[in-house]
């Protein structure tokens, strides 16, 4: 039995405020520093390759890894809603490739890219990156652990691009055009698109490539710091 | 996203034994992804036969803060113009010096409160 008289209770059809301050994207958050936690132990830059559908995210993954691929140990995380036709071209060129299917969703999620950790070799990987599923929304919304975030679009998306999504442009520390060789045939300048992405977020850095040309890759390499 | 709101709000009321949810106050960030409109459509009919039937869903927008590591400016988000599109952007531009800043709120998404009734 209690000693305590005095006794507070609601009463039956009582109405009660709660203060909660539950956040609920805040699950993802606390995810997505964990894995940035596991990959600074391990020594691991890892950057997450946001794009529309078609950009050339694969693409500048194959470049960037063929250039590097002598100079650390690299893996690949391949999100995308089914096939693993991304994964396989990028295993081509002899670095570990991990599939991420997310099914339905339209993003990586800081628990799936736990999940793909712990089928990775974690401690035999310098660089990590991570292809996100195309979609210029809600991916920006879902960090996952990175160092940094990509944003890849294209010349052949048009010229508005940019200024119709602006949160995820909002979201990148570097920004590729792609698809550079297209742009007269296109009629989309690149300084119109790279002028777009500075009004948004004067902070990131725009770099133009071709990756069918192998162009511009050294320039995105700097701009992500992982050269070495 | 609304299930997991869902689901917070129902354990709430568990563990303080409530009969039923009355209101459910949520704080949405502008700057998050998440549509208002498809957010209350899937509170609908998630909450069906659930002792949220009957709450309330109210909704508080979260304006966008940023801060200036050059200028020290602390205050809300700028927004641009390019009428030739009808279109208005934010701007990660400082409003004062025109150097970037850090979005410091416009991302939250939670649940501020909840009303129960015992």
């Amino acid at each position: 039995m209690s000693n305590v008289e005095k006794v507070v209770k609601h009463d039956a059809g009582e109405v009660f405020d709660i203060e909660l301050e539950e956040s609920i994207l805040k699950a993802n958050e606390d995810l997505a520093a964990k894995n940035r936690e596991l990959l600074q132990r391990h020594g691991i830059k890892a950057i997450d390759i946001m794009g529309s559908i078609g950009s050339g995210k694969t693409s500048l993954i194959e470049c960037i890894v063929q250039r590097l691929k002598g100079k650390c140990r690299i893996a690949v995380l391949n999100g995308d809603l089914t096939t693993t036709i991304d994964a396989d071209r990028v295993a081509k060129h002899g670095v570990e490739v991990i599939q991420i299917n997310t099914g339905k969703e339209c993003h990586l999620d800081a628990n799936l890219v736990a999940k793909a950790f712990e089928e990775m070799r974690l401690d035999q990987v310098d660089l990590l990156l991570i292809e996100n599923v195309g979609n210029l929304i809600c991916p920006g919304e879902f960090r996952l652990g990175a160092d940094k975030r990509l944003v890849v679009i294209s010349v052949t998306e048009g010229p508005y691009m940019v200024l119709k999504h602006p949160f995820i442009f909002m979201e990148a520390d570097v920004v590729v055009i792609n698809k550079l060789d297209l742009a007269e045939a296109m009629g989309v300048e690149f300084e119109k698109l790279r002028g777009d992405v500075s009004k948004i977020n004067p902070g990131a850095g725009v770099v133009g490539t071709s990756c069918r040309n192998d162009l511009g890759i050294d320039k995105v390499i700097e701009a992500l710091q992982i050269s070495d | 996203m609304t299930n997991s709101i869902i689901e917070t709000v129902l354990d709430e009321a568990n563990k303080r034994n409530a009969k039923s949810v009355l209101e459910v106050h949520l704080v949405v960030g502008r700057f998050t992804m998440l549509g208002l409109e498809q957010l209350r459509y899937c509170y609908r009919l998630l909450t069906k036969d659930t002792p949220l039937e009957q709450a309330k869903l109210r909704i508080e927008r979260e304006e966008g803060r940023v801060r200036c590591e050059k200028c020290k400016f602390d205050g809300p988000i700028q927004f641009k113009e390019e009428p030739q599109y009808h279109l208005v952007y934010p701007t990660l531009e400082c409003p004062r010096c025109g150097g970037p800043v850090e979005l410091t709120a416009g991302r939250s998404c939670y649940i501020k409160s909840v009303k129960l009734r015992a």
